[in-house]
């Protein structure tokens, strides 16, 4: 009830903004002082005492695997794994189906099966999207893998929202159930995907059914949180009125919630479908195949070919967004008599049919292949679009790989300098200093920020990461998170506020943000490992690349939305635009920064561990090394202290997420 | 219409559901009539003509050379015995023997050793996964320097000379110390513990995949400056750059090569017979292509020649093993016979 009533009367216009989180900067200044002090002042060395560490963990996870492995393999399997088996081997074929009937279509029939459905529910507009990203597929060569991609997204795609969304219901209706998930959907987010790979490998070995599975863990919980938030925002008294005349719970979730929620859950689907597309090629490192195992191995062979693949899955994430947006929008009741007449509508649905009939029936006629045809018949003179963009790609690595050019020259610098005067240092601070101070530090920097109870979380998760062993690695993965989130939030609000600023600005980074954000972060990995040859460093500059659009689009909508009553009154008294920016509108900012600040450290958190790939070492190696040399407890022990650390970074930053409504308040 | 704005409302709000639940029922209705016949059409051509060879999995490692050699197979098993083959690309060790277990990989053409782990012996016991003889290549891992650096240091030929210089492979993330450029976090390498127990000074970076490491190390190269890094041979990039290998301790009885395992592990790295591997399914499935498996042996020569087109010449690795097989008659038949 009181949201709602919060929501329904706007506060007055505020002149002079009263910045609440002043006085908590000034306290968690206080105490990094603090612990920089006993750093400095320290006589002895403080690692994390051995007699604090569970020291054979590792070995009983080890066992733990064997155990795992000769269990499955054996002729007659207990009752739970021919349950595992059953389920990955059915994934298996379903995945295999979809994708041998998107070759049976050919690419000529998959073309106009595709574009028809999406023209006819999501509009024309939708329609030519959707052809432009079946042309590209077939132009840059890559048909086979992305019909191989798109499969397997159908799959996964629809297993999580069939999980999902009755889950969101139920938690849209329970208070108890919302309480009791919650806790675990933000672990299931928190946790970089990479850390929950090896345990899915050897749940349900390599191939389609753990890309699918690992694929859904991360794409559920948006179901769940948008289907939940879209019943929960049905307005209190409809519900009330609905069940005061006298409709049961079946009713009122079928006529009311769920009608009413519509929306909300079609956004749902489509954060789903994008959230899923994002793990496309960490599926390739596990047997998901298609696009993302092009550029996986492509990194190791072929980086250009990598970089195609990348723009691909970002045609596709591109194409999957617009189309099911549209017809999200297009098929809403709310609008659908208001356009379109229904005698045509049912004129429309049979030519579909027809349309998609007669394009597969002539492209099998014509005898049309299976996949598009690669370079088969084509004249030598001619060179493809797809050989093009590989040359063109492969100068720009070419270029950006000699050390004599000027480029060079300044990025080497740059990452040189990030790492001698940011990271070492931070490193260095967080690793060496006695362990007590640190873990008190934190804890208490989480109780000034967020309260007392995210600081005995954020204690307990601390105590965690010493317990396993892995103290140091994660430290050393905390200041790389640390230094990247404090680059992207810079360059977020230095451009933000140009954005805010500069209509024309923010209409060019807008396609710069989406690309960012779309764009598997192993691709954009690719340019820096060789601009930027200092082992930590790309990896902390795919953290920026990924979380900075995110402050960004805060600062800019923080620094947009500043009343224009205040601007006008602040006009009035004489301050000069400069005046305005930086006594109105930048504390406004500075709210939007605080916001973006906890999001934006899971972020870096996630890119910073996919890094160990490429080269930066902490926690995020262990586990690249752990699953990749089949190391179960090393990498499960990473991975939970990864778990611990993301989940104590949540609560130590939570408070600045919640704050905003206190401030108004 | 023209009742009163809250009858209006109202009326448009049942509308509104009505027509949702209309169009959500016609849309599956169409949604069922093309998934039927999409499934009918589909369990048509599922059947397919089955060849005597049948499909070949084979598995694709992460570094160059395994490439080579399944792209060179893979043409041969297509062009002469007719076979279907299909590619993975699952790391080496444990996570492709259970693949293999699993019935997921049919054939791996080139395993460092992994079968000799302890992990890698349970699946060798069961008879899951079958050693079935070398690829004709012996591997060779090491700590490599450029060559043009024994000119002002002679003494680097042999780890004892790197005592003391150590700071002349200084960088900007090893401080004081010598920096010590580690390998692919997928291979074999016990680097830390040799650095450790030899006493040297050097602190071990992290490259990264393998692509970040030849990053780092080759632009060293090309400014001419001090590198000492992990690297292994045949490799084609041994061709385009003049690398040393150093010497490292004399094997002795007892020594260790996984740095995970405590013990003593103060000597070089072993040469590995690389193998090649088969799954029990594949084994007994009867296909011609088991045979030719068997035979399939190749030199480090070919190997890296269709690796540098590939990875080096950046040619379509389908073209690379065209142009191999076509030049090398001889060792193809040698393969059918």
């Amino acid at each position: 009830m009181a949201s709602v009533v919060a929501e329904t009367v706007t506060p007055a216009p505020v002149i002079v903004h009263r910045v609440w989180w002043r006085g908590r900067l000034v306290r968690v200044v206080g105490i990094v002082a603090l612990m920089y002090v006993a750093y400095r002042a320290r006589t002895l060395e403080y690692p994390w005492p051995d007699r604090l560490v569970w020291n054979t963990l590792s070995i009983h996870l080890d066992d733990f695997q064997v155990w795992l492995l000769a269990e499955r393999g054996q002729e007659n399997q207990s009752f739970v794994f021919t349950v595992f088996e059953g389920f990955s081997s059915a994934i298996d074929h379903l995945v295999d189906w979809f994708n041998r009937l998107l070759l049976w279509l050919t690419w000529a029939g998959a073309v106009v099966a595709g574009t028809a459905v999406v023209a006819r529910f999501g509009g024309v507009r939708a329609g030519l999207i959707t052809l432009f990203a079946f042309a590209s597929f077939a132009l840059l060569g890559l048909w086979e893998e992305s019909m191989e991609t798109l499969a397997l997204m159908l799959v996964s795609v629809s297993l999580s929202l069939l999980v999902g969304i009755p889950l969101g219901v139920v938690a849209g209706r329970s208070v108890q159930f919302r309480r009791a998930i919650t806790p675990v959907l933000d672990a299931m987010q928190i946790v970089p995907a990479f850390a929950y790979l090896m345990p899915v490998v050897i749940l349900f070995s390599i191939g389609p059914a753990a890309a699918v599975v690992s694929t859904m863990i991360y794409a559920i919980p948006p179901a769940i949180r948008i289907t939940e938030l879209g019943i929960r925002r049905v307005p209190i008294n409809t519900v009330e009125a609905a069940t005061s005349m006298g409709a049961t719970r079946g009713q009122l979730l079928r006529k009311v919630q769920l009608p009413l929620a519509r929306r909300m859950i079609l956004l749902g689907v489509n954060q789903t479908i994008l959230f899923a597309l994002s793990m496309v090629v960490i599926a390739g490192l596990i047997g998901g195949g298609g696009l993302g195992a092009v550029v996986t191995s492509g990194l190791y062979s072929n980086p250009a070919l990598a970089v195609l693949a990348g723009l691909a899955i970002v045609v596709m994430a591109m194409a999957l967004d617009r189309s099911t947006e549209a017809i999200a929008e297009r098929t809403d009741p709310a609008r659908l008599h208001l356009d379109e007449s229904t005698g045509r509508t049912r004129l429309l649905t049979p030519l579909l049919v027809a349309v998609i009939a007669v394009g597969i029936a002539l492209s099998k006629a014509l005898g049309v292949g299976a996949a598009y045809p690669d370079e088969a018949g084509s004249p030598p003179r001619t060179v493809t679009i797809e050989e093009w963009l590989l040359g063109r790609i492969q100068v720009v690595l070419d270029y950006v790989q000699d050390p004599t050019t000027w480029v060079f020259a300044v990025t080497e610098r740059v990452g040189v300098f990030i790492l001698q005067h940011l990271l070492l240092p931070l490193q260095e601070f967080l690793v060496e200093a006695p362990w007590f101070t640190t873990v008190a530090g934190l804890t208490a920097i989480a109780f000034v920020v967020s309260g007392l109870r995210p600081a005995l979380t954020t204690l307990a998760m601390l105590c965690l990461i010493g317990f396993t062993g892995v103290w140091a690695l994660a430290m050393d993965t905390l200041s790389q998170v640390l230094v990247a989130t404090a680059i992207a939030v810079v360059i977020g609000v230095v451009l933000g506020i140009l954005a805010a600023e500069s209509e024309r600005f923010s209409k060019a980074m807008r396609p710069v943000n989406d690309l960012l954000q779309t764009l598997p972060q192993l691709v954009y990995i690719i340019p820096f490992i060789y601009l930027m040859p200092v082992s930590i460093v790309p990896g902390i500059v795919a953290g920026v690349l990924y979380a900075f659009p995110v402050t960004l689009r805060l600062v800019e909508r923080g620094v947009r939305d500043v009343a224009p009553t205040s601007v006008e009154a602040a006009t009035a008294f004489g301050a000069s635009r400069r005046q305005v920016l930086t006594k109105v509108k930048l504390p406004l900012a500075g709210d939007a920064v605080m916001l973006g600040v906890n999001q934006a450290i899971i972020m870096v958190l996630a890119v910073v561990v996919i890094a160990g790939l490429v080269g930066s070492g902490g926690l995020g190696y262990e586990v690249a090394q752990g699953l990749v040399r089949g190391q179960f407890g090393q990498g499960v022990i990473a991975s939970i202290a990864i778990l611990a650390l993301g989940i104590a970074l949540d609560r130590v930053t939570q408070g600045t997420r919640q704050s905003r409504k206190e401030g108004i308040a | 219409m023209n009742g009163s704005r809250g009858a209006h409302n109202e009326r448009e709000d049942r509308m509104s559901v009505r027509g949702g639940l209309r169009g959500g029922v016609r849309l599956a209705g169409l949604a069922l009539v093309v998934v039927t016949a999409l499934a009918v059409a589909g369990s048509a051509i599922g059947g397919g003509s089955a060849q005597s060879c049948g499909t070949v999995i084979i598995n694709e490692q992460s570094w160059s050379g395994s490439t080579a050699n399944t792209y060179v197979a893979k043409y041969v098993l297509e062009k002469r015995l007719g076979c279907k083959v299909k590619l993975t690309q699952v790391t080496e060790g444990p996570p492709y023997f259970q693949a293999m277990r699993d019935g997921k990989v049919d054939v791996a053409l080139e395993d460092w050793d992994n079968t000799l782990t302890k992990a890698g012996k349970t699946y060798t016991k069961d008879g899951s996964v079958r050693v079935v003889g070398s690829n004709g290549i012996t591997g060779v891992i090491g700590w490599y320097i450029p060559r043009y650096l024994l000119k002002q240091y002679p003494q680097f030929k042999t780890w004892r000379g790197l005592k003391g210089k150590e700071s002349v492979f200084k960088s900007p993330e090893s401080g004081s110390q010598g920096m010590f450029l580690g390998g692919d976090p997928s291979y074999v390498q016990k680097d830390r513990a040799l650095i450790k127990e030899l006493g040297l000074n050097l602190k071990h970076v992290v490259a990264g995949a393998e692509p970040a490491q030849v990053a780092r190390w080759s632009q060293l190269y090309k400014q001419k400056k001090p590198v000492l890094f992990y690297w292994y041979d045949p490799q084609y990039l041994n061709a385009q750059y003049d690398l040393v290998r150093i010497q490292l301790p004399k094997r002795f009885a007892g020594c260790v090569d996984d740095e995970k395992l405590s013990g003593k592990h103060a000597c070089e790295y072993p040469s590995y017979g690389l193998d090649k591997l088969i799954s029990k399914k594949f084994a007994t499935s009867g296909s011609p292509a088991v045979k030719f498996v068997r035979n399939w042996k190749w030199t480090s020569a070919d190997q890296n020649f269709v690796a540098n087109l590939i990875a080096g010449k950046k040619m379509k690795p389908e073209k690379a093993a065209e142009q191999w097989v076509k030049a090398n008659p001889g060792k193809v038949n040698a393969w059918l016979k």
